[in-house]
Parts: C-alpha cells; structure tokens; sequence
C-alpha cells in the first residue's frame, strides 16, 4: 500500500444509521426529556406507592417531628438536633486547622533529605502507614477511652469531643500528608533548579517554591477531605458526647419517631453540598486553564 | 434405713405438692385452669415457630437476670422464669427456642421475629405504642452506681447529685430518670452500650450511672474494676416510680393473652414469688436515697 | 594562578550509572570572555553547565571559581550558586510570582538586600529589556522571548560573576528568537563573562571568543570562531558543521 491519501473516487457514506438519529439534534432533546421524566417517575412512584410508603413518610419525614427535633425539649431531655450539629461544626473547623498544619508538617519531614531528620523520617512514614490503616471508629475507641484510663492527669481529663478531635487530626493528618506530598512532587523539576541556581537555600525553596506551587494542585483532593471530615465528626458520639446524629438518636429512642435522622441528614448535606459544588467548579476550572495552556 | 427416709421424703413432697396445686386451683375458682387448659391448645397456633416458644433475649445477658450468658441453662430470674411460663403452658423444656435480638431495636415498631422478648424491658407509655408488653413480672427501682473512693458515696443530697456528670446508655430508663428526676447541670454523656459507660465510669469520664437496681448490684460487686479487683459502689436505689418490667411482645400480638394466664398462674402459686426471692433478693436490701 | 580566570573546569568526569557523559572535559572561563559550547542533542554540554554550578556532583576531575577549588567540603553550594548565574530552555520562572517578584526573589532572600534598593534596581533591569511595563503581571501572560529576557534578568539581578546559559532559545518560536540573542549580544558587548551552550551558530560565530566543540562527552575541539566554522581540524565536528548548516 502505498503512502498517502486515499484515491478512491467515490463519496463515503457520511450519515449516522437510523437508530442512533434520536439523539441527535432535536431529537436529542426529545430523548433526554423522555428518560429523565421515566426515571422520576419510578422514583416517585416507589416512593409514594410502595407498601410501607405511609409509615416510611411518618416516621421519618414527618414535619412536626422533624422541627420538634431540630429545636429539642430539654426538660425532658430531648435535646436539639440543631445544637448538636454546632459540636459537629466546631469540630470539623478546629481539627481542620490542625490536620493541615500536621499534614504538612509531616509532608516536610517525609520529602527531607538532611541526615539530621533521619529518624523523623521513619517515623513519619510508619506513622502514615498505620494511620491510614488502621478504621477511624477504632482509634476513637482506643484515643478516646484509652487516654483517660492511662490516668496522666491533664493528658487523661478532657472531654469527650477534645479525644474526638485527637482521633480525627491522627488520622486525617495521615492521609493529608500523602496528598501534600503528592502536591510537592508534583511541582516540575525545572522550578527547583532554578532556584537552586539563585543560591537559595533549601528551606527558603521550600516555603517560597516549592509549597506554593505544591498546595494549588491539591486544593480538590484537600476539599474532599474536609468534606469526609465534617461527616467523621459524628463519630465523637461513640464517645459519650452529644452531637446531631446522637441528638437524632436519642429523639428517636425517646418518642419512637425517626424524622430526627432526617433533620441531621439535612444538616450536614447543607454544608457539604456547596463545598462539593465548589471543589467541581475548581477542577473545572483548573482543567480549563490547563487545556487553554496547551493549545 | 436410708432407702427408706428417701422414700417417705419423696412420698411427703408429692403429697404437699398435689395439696398445694388442689388447693390453689380450688383456691382461685375453676377459671385459671381452665384457662391454661385452653391455652395449651390454642398457642401452637399464635407462635413465631409453630411448635415452638421463640424467646428473644440480648447478648451478653448477665447476672442476675441469666447465668453464664446462657439462657438456656434455666438459671438466672429470667431464664427461670421463661421456662416456668413454658412449662404452665404444657411446652416442653425442649422446644423453647432462644434468639438474639439487641435491647435497641426491640422496643421499636415493626414485626418481631420472637413470641415474646424477656430482657429487663421496662413498659414505658412511649413503648407500648409501639409494641405489646405483658403484665409486670418485676417491680423494679433505679439506683445510682460510682466508684468506691468517689465523692458521690458521702455527697448525695438531692442538691448535689445535680452537680454530678452522668453517664448512660441510649434508650434506657435509667437515662430517662435522669433527665426526668434528676436535672443535673452538666450535658449527660450518651453512650451506646452499657459496658461503653462503665468504662467511662472506670476512666473517671464520668461521676456515676443510674440504672436498674439488681443491674446496679451486680455492676458495682463484680464489673466496675480498677486493677481487676471490684471497685464499684452501688450507694442507693432511688424511691419507685410504679416503673416494671413487662415480657415484649409484636404489637397486637395475640399470645399476649396466655402469657399473662401463665404469669398470672405464676403469682398466684408463689413461684413467682420465690424466684424473685431465690434470685433478686440480696438486691432489695440497698438503702434508699432521694433524686 | 592567572587571576582572570573566573572559572577553571579541569578534566571533568561525570557519570550517570554506567553511562560516561562527560570523559575528562577542561576548559577555562576568563574574564568578560564569551565561550560558546557546541555539539549534538547528549553531547553533554547541559550536564557540563549543570557541573559547572554544582547542581551535579562530578565524578573525577575539579571545578574552581577565581582558583577556589568547589570540591572543597567546608564549600557551601547555596553561596556558591549565587555568583553562578543560570539560565535554563524552558525558562523556569516562578509561575506563582510576577515578574518583578521573580527578579527580587534572589536578592532579597538569598542576599539579603533590602527590599527597596532591590526593587530600583530591578526595575531598572526591566527598563533595559523594554518589559518594565509588565512588572505585575504573571509570567503566563508573556510570550516566552519576554519571558526568557526575564529570566536572563533574574540572573543578572545576583550580579553573578559569570552567567551559565543553557541553550536559551532552543524552545522558542523562531521569531522570538531575535530579540534573545539581542540581548546576550548587548550582555557580551557590555563585558559579561558568559559560558553558552546553543545551536545558534551565526550567534555563536559573532559573539564567541572561544567555541568548544562536545561530542559524546569528549572536548574535541576547541578555538576561535574562525578557526573552529571555517576550518575545523577533526572530522566529527566537520561533520557535525555540515549537518547543522
């Protein structure tokens, strides 16, 4: 066969088959409105028709129940959903705070190369090794019980949401430090020498060069993070401490109505929904530049 | 001679015990026994398992109420008390089947998948609008349990138990009496087993647990540890609040009806009574205390 | 020791793995000299500007800058490389800094200038590129001849004592090209001691004291720009002349 393009004469068949038609154009148009509706429809219909419907829409989305939750009732210990949820956001705020800054922390030690920091370094690897092993609900367990049975006097008397938040920043910081040091590697070759070449030290690459240019590549997987993390923060129920899902809990154990559940659900998916949304518009628009840079 | 001893023992035991169930009988009018009667007809058709009595009961169940976390065994209130219903309702030791279902989940609505569930249950209004409880089998008072060194043990006025940080697990009565008598300041730390607040209790996470007064005992003489050895102290039971325990039982359930025959049958011959003595009666001898 | 040369490259040997990329190189820098290096793509003319400022450790031979020996283990290479400027093909700006911050990032944190005096002089700097306008903006925004004159400035606000260039243009659109050489011509005019690595073979021919000639990691030939373009001694760097004509 010989190199070029084809010489044929005839004119190719350029039209799709007729099967496919509908989903282009107009039709297009026609199709996704049929297949959405089809799918609502089922929804609904599973919802509405199916034979616990009733006692489903009472017990876990009925209204009255669901404000009597949000606000609580504490004469009779009923407490609120919606204080609850302020133990959960708190939580989620300060331990953020505190992963980041550990996260990076041990990044730092783990991309090190200076002799001194040696020990630290195997340290910090098996550090992330077990942490991101071992199930968040356990070392809960073993942090917030544990600390305060070894009897070290202020170590061994806080309340439950401070060992609530020692076990989130243990863990979290974990898996943290590996998306930072992804971040870090992930910075062109090219940069580093050229600040090396200036003579700057390492340190002062590492802060001025290196960081920025590590942290912005990262944001979406450090979003997703805080996100898991506001959800974890329930956790700190296991513990003794009262937060929305615990609240939602003891409603339910107490009144035998489960909307309670629904009202916290409702509560977390209000902070996490728009952080969500956020973090695709980042990606998006990251990937926009990235692709406009190309061509 | 010994041979013969036995023998008129046995002789003696039988008599007592034929004039005992005669004149019981006679005693209470013809009704009872022939409502047994009639119940031992008709509950193989109201039973989960045809054939068979299907109990429900936690895991681990403990002292006093079962023995060695074996409800079968028949030792422990509870587990002799289920086998003394079985056995009034003509079913026999053999076909009394057991089956876990966790304290939680049983007191909520919906279909059960056992006759009835014998696990301290305590009938509340709230409850029983979601499920069938039997007539009481136990009467039974809350108490409160601490460490043996803790400041509880000399403070308790009703003042100052509202200063104390209490622990409890979700669901119980004991939690509800602390939030319905006692009014302490401090935010109340739910957790959700039991053994999770004793080991707060045991870490000094919390001042005490108010729970049901023979769970109280065995808790502070033999799980409440510090060093392996028994460091808990059960310091009073608090006055009744007419609060019972009930058998539990799938809302509308109609062998409800037999049961309380059976347990009826059971006061009124004593055998009631005398488990509740052979079992639970070290726990009544706790001072009372004010909440 | 002749105290006009700046930087004095003897016998240099450096290997990667089994690989001998640079076999016994010497060559010496003097002042306000031009020494252009040519050769083929692997030659190893990059891995000899990378030894000549340390960012590689040489394998044999010695490096010394004004007759100081940089093997020396009491030598700080950070302070070393700050009167070593480099320039690299693909620029290399910091994308999170604007230009002028670029430029002020040496002085001020490695030199410890202060801030003010160095922000004159770099814009100073700016002015004689034209780009003193573009002070604020993003390297992104530049085309890459602006961004490549920017990153010779950023050297050149070190106040180096010579400059380490390594084929500067080689990734540039070719009518960006122009205005580089430009400026390394008005550099080497001025008297600025520089070691050019480049494909730029007119450029070289004019700006040259000296050319050198790496093939495969062999000094092969070494001389002025008349000798080495119009009568080259050695086969392979006729050959290589030829194909780059």
């Amino acid at each position: 066969m010989s190199l070029g393009t084809d010489e044929s004469s005839s004119t190719p068949n350029l039209f799709a088959p007729r099967h496919r038609r509908i989903f282009v154009g107009r039709r297009g148009l026609v199709a996704s409105t049929v297949s959405s509706a089809v799918l609502i429809g089922v929804l609904v219909a599973i919802f509405f028709w199916a034979p616990g419907s009733a006692t489903v829409r009472y017990y876990y989305f009925n209204g009255h129940n669901m404000w009597q939750s949000f606000v609580g009732h504490p004469q009779t210990g009923l407490l609120s959903v919606g204080r609850g949820f302020l133990t959960n956001i708190w939580m989620c705020l300060l331990c953020e705070v505190l992963i980041l800054f550990f996260g990076l922390a041990v990044a730092w030690i783990r991309v090190s190369r200076s002799p001194v920091l040696t020990p630290f370094r195997v340290l910090a690897t098996a550090y992330t090794d077990v942490f991101r092993g071992v199930p968040l609900l356990l070392v809960v367990f073993l942090v917030g019980f544990g600390l305060p049975a070894l009897g070290l006097g202020f170590i061994s008397s806080q309340s439950p949401d401070v060992y609530g938040c020692v076990a989130l920043t243990i863990t979290y910081t974990a898996y943290v430090a590996e998306v930072f040091r992804a971040g870090i590697y992930s910075v062109p070759n090219g940069q580093i020498l050229a600040a090396r070449s200036l003579g700057l030290t390492h340190g002062t690459i590492m802060r001025r060069v290196t960081l920025p240019q590590a942290v912005r590549p990262v944001m979406p997987p450090l979003l997703n993070d805080f996100i898991t993390l506001q959800k974890d923060t329930a956790l700190v129920s296991v513990l003794g401490a009262i937060e929305a899902a615990r609240a939602a809990q003891i409603y339910e154990s107490t009144v035998f109505n489960g909307s309670g559940l629904v009202v916290a659900s409702l509560l977390f998916l209000a902070i996490t929904v728009p952080l969500t949304r956020f973090t695709d518009r980042l990606l998006d628009r990251d990937r926009k530049r990235r692709l406009a840079s190309l061509s | 001679m010994r041979t013969f001893r036995l023998i008129l023992a046995g002789l003696l035991s039988t008599t007592s015990l034929v004039a005992i169930t005669l004149t019981s009988s006679v005693r209470a009018g013809a009704s009872p026994s022939a409502a047994i009667a009639k119940c031992q007809t008709t509950i193989a058709a109201e039973e989960y398992t045809k054939g068979k009595l299907t109990v429900g009961t936690d895991d681990p169940v403990y002292t006093p109420w079962f023995v060695n976390n074996k409800p079968t065994n028949g030792k422990g209130f509870e587990s002799a008390l289920t086998y003394a219903i079985a056995s009034v309702l003509g079913i026999n030791k053999s076909n009394v089947v057991w089956t876990y279902e966790p304290f939680d989940n049983s007191y909520t609505p919906g279909p059960k998948k056992f006759d009835f569930d014998i696990n301290e249950i305590s009938y509340t209004a709230q409850r029983a609008k979601a499920v069938t409880f039997s007539e009481s089998y136990y009467a039974v008072t809350q108490s409160i349990v601490t460490l043996k060194n803790s400041l509880v043990v000399k403070k308790h006025t009703p003042a100052e138990l509202k200063t104390y940080l209490y622990g409890d697990q979700i669901g119980t009565t004991g939690l509800a009496y602390i939030y319905d008598h006692i009014h302490p300041t401090q935010q109340t730390r739910v957790y959700s087993t039991l053994d999770q607040a004793i080991l707060a209790l045991q870490t000094g996470q919390i001042n005490a647990i108010v729970v049901d007064t023979p769970d109280g005992q065995y808790m502070a003489s033999s799980e409440v540890e510090k060093n392996k050895k028994p460091d808990g102290d059960q310091i009073g039971q608090f006055p009744s609040t007419g609060e019972h325990y009930g058998l539990l039982f799938t809302k509308g359930n109609p062998l409800v009806g037999c049961i309380n025959v059976a347990i009826t049958a059971l006061r009124d011959n004593g055998t009631l009574a005398a488990l509740t003595k052979k079992w639970l009666d070290i726990y009544t001898s706790v001072p009372v205390i004010k909440p | 020791m002749n105290d006009n040369v700046v930087l004095d490259l003897d016998r240099v040997v450096k290997r990667f793995g089994d690989n001998e990329v640079l076999s016994g190189v010497s060559l010496q820098l003097h002042r306000h000299e031009v020494v252009c290096l040519i050769g083929a793509s692997g030659s190893g003319k990059s891995t000899l500007l990378r030894c000549a400022n340390l960012l590689e450790r040489i394998d044999g031979g010695s490096i010394s800058l004004f007759g100081q020996s940089l093997l020396d283990e009491r030598i700080d290479p950070d302070l070393v490389r700050r009167h070593i400027g480099m320039v690299f093909q693909s620029f290399n700006l910091f994308p999170h800094l604007s230009v002028l911050e670029n430029i002020l990032l040496g002085p001020v944190r490695a030199l410890k200038r202060d801030r003010a005096e160095a922000r004159e002089e770099a814009l100073a700097l700016l002015e004689r590129i034209g780009l003193r306008d573009r002070a604020d903006e993003y390297p992104d925004r530049l085309s890459g001849g602006q961004q490549q004159r920017v990153a010779i400035v950023r050297s050149l606000a070190m106040r180096p004592a010579l400059l380490l260039l390594d084929e500067v243009t080689s990734a540039l659109d070719p009518t960006l090209v122009g205005e580089v050489l430009d400026l390394l011509r008005d550099l080497a005019a001025n008297g600025t001691t520089m070691l050019i690595a480049t494909h730029e073979m007119n450029f070289a021919r004019d700006v040259a004291r000296q050319v050198a000639y790496l093939d495969h990691g062999v000094l092969v030939e070494q001389g002025t720009p008349e000798q080495i373009f119009s009568h080259p001694e050695h086969e392979s760097t006729r050959t290589f002349l030829e194909r780059v004509r």
